[in-house]
């Protein structure tokens, strides 16, 4: 064997033993037990995605205890009568048939995060190479005092996580007596879904001028001022409810007494209504703070903006509305399907060996319905920035709606059916 | 000599028959996750790999090649190109990372 032929074949071997590490770690790929926990926007996405960037190799199970897949977003349109909760409502059994994804209809009550377990309701124990805990939010209805039984007796809804409570609302103002007032309680952002409380004052407002026209919507706004679009709604307000709908800001409800439908306020008189939408303060979903990974202020996940690992926990990856946001990263459901994509890819590379994509970007739309027909939109495009380890918009991109158009009304309808395909088809 | 990497050989043939066996694609890189990724962040508005849902309202940008959808993000990033949201979005990319996503989503010919 002459010279060229060994160095040849040397190279070879080098090659072949390149060849056989990134076998062992796509092997790590194949192995690895990965455990999605919740399937709203983000913990759905990151299943799928995690079975695509793979190229179906992951071993993927989702924990879900609902049934079927219920949007928040385009629910407001489900309280104010124009659309039903089956048009929001998609299964979830596509993303076992189509994509191989393991489903558990179950909740978890418990994670370990040193033995790396999750314990779930039924008493039954998983291990976890990777977990993704995308939870949502939980309401701390111990923030407004008599909340959590006037709820609990269904008295004053929420409906802020979408599901039964959001066709009681509906009914609830179906029923409300002629003339009678709707409030609606917004508390101190951060919460779930910036410009929502105000679409829903819009809906509410909407379903009113058709069937009960003396009827009121009073918006208890604990913040400044609007906190979303602020413009398009007040300019929506003045000119299409005049006289329907009242805006109070640095209005903080306290309290409620269930059995006078009165709400309490920090500085403000009393307020009666007919019918009370209480939103309380949010924070993460409950296995993210009973987990520890709520360090935050014991109220949101901290991440790692490159792959969305938590900064309490190793292997625990944390999504959506439960993390401590970046700067004007919304708590939105479009976001939390970004965050899924960038967490799935990460974890991907990782079990790979490879470097986990250093420059990540995600977007963010967000309609929100004035009318039944008419839209306003806010954008964002958020790239990430490895001086400062955050996301951040990039300056000039992004941006409002003009003005209410029925063109974005269908844009918005043809961007949830997308995003549902997206998340769960 | 000849012998001692014959072994070698027969078990990079060996693994590449596993690899064919058990599915398993070798053929993507970091590189290209990274592009998949990438292209993911339109997937929200326009469907999974940009196969939108028919007839759902969205503007389906399946049928567009990979130089006709360049040339439109060029144009909303430009404000040459009118839109409701799309210019605002466009101005959100480098021009890198707009031919990226027209090469990942654009119909191949």
């Amino acid at each position: 064997m002459d010279r060229r032929h060994f160095i040849g074949q040397s190279a070879a071997a080098v090659g072949l033993l390149a060849g056989l590490s990134s076998q062992t770690k796509a092997a790590n790929l194949q192995k690895a037990e990965i455990l999605v926990i919740g399937g709203g926007y983000g913990g759905a996405t990151a299943a799928k995605y995690l079975r695509l960037f793979s190229n179906n190799t992951a071993r993927v199970t989702l924990i879900e205890p609902n049934t079927s897949f219920i949007s928040c977003p385009m629910s407001n349109l489900v309280i104010g009568g124009s659309r039903t909760i089956a048009e929001i409502t998609s299964p979830y059994d596509t993303l076992s048939k189509r994509h191989g994804i393991k489903i558990i209809q179950d909740s978890v009550s418990s994670m370990d995060p040193d033995k790396k377990t999750v314990t779930l309701a039924s008493g039954k124990t998983l291990r976890y190479d990777k977990a993704i805990v995308s939870p949502g939010i939980s309401m701390n209805f111990k923030s407004v005092e008599g909340l959590a039984q006037a709820n609990k007796d269904g008295v004053t809804l929420q409906a802020w996580k979408a599901g039964p409570e959001t066709v009681a609302l509906h009914k609830q103002l179906a029923a409300m007596r002629e003339g009678g007032t709707f409030a609606i309680s917004i508390p101190e952002a951060p919460y779930r879904c910036p410009p929502g409380p105000y679409e829903r004052a819009c809906q509410v407002a909407n379903y009113l001028q058709q069937n009960n026209p003396k009827g009121k919507v009073l918006i208890l706004d604990a913040n400044q001022d609007v906190v979303s679009k602020g413009a398009l709604f007040k300019k929506v307000w003045a000119e299409q409810y005049a006289g329907m709908i009242e805006y109070r800001p640095k209005s903080n409800v306290i309290g409620v007494d269930a059995k006078t439908k009165t709400l309490k306020l920090e500085v403000e008189d009393d307020v009666k209504a007919d019918v009370l939408n209480i939103l309380p303060q949010m924070a993460a979903g409950e296995i993210a703070i009973k987990t520890g990974l709520a360090n935050s202020n014991g109220r949101w996940a901290n991440v790692n903006f490159l792959n969305f690992e938590s900064t309490a926990r190793k292997d625990i990856h944390v999504l959506g509305d439960a993390i401590q946001v970046a700067p004007l990263m919304p708590k939105s459901g479009h976001m939390a399907n970004q965050h899924a994509k960038v967490a799935a890819a990460a974890i991907v590379a990782e079990l790979n060996g490879w470097e986990i994509n250093p420059a990540p970007v995600l977007t963010n739309t967000c309609y929100s319905f004035v009318n039944n027909r008419e839209v306003v939109h806010v954008a964002s495009v958020h790239q990430y920035n490895a001086a400062e380890k955050t996301f951040k918009t990039v300056p000039g991109s992004g941006g409002l709606s003009p003005a209410p158009s029925i063109l974005e009304g269908i844009y918005a309808w043809g961007w949830a059916h997308n995003i549902w395909a997206d998340s769960l088809g | 000599m000849q012998m001692k990497y014959l072994k070698p050989i027969l078990v990079t043939s060996a693994l590449i028959g596993l690899s064919h066996w058990s599915g398993l694609s070798f053929a993507q890189t970091a590189d290209q996750l990274y592009k998949r990724g990438l292209a993911a962040t339109c997937a929200n508005c326009h469907g999974t790999d940009g196969k939108g849902v028919v007839d759902g309202g969205m503007p389906l940008i399946n049928n567009l090649t990979s130089e006709q959808m360049l040339a439109k993000l060029k144009a909303y990033k430009s404000g040459a190109l009118e839109g409701t949201i799309m210019p605002q979005l466009a101005k959100g990319y480098s021009d890198e990372q707009l031919t990226t996503i027209a090469n990942q989503l654009g119909k191949k010919q």
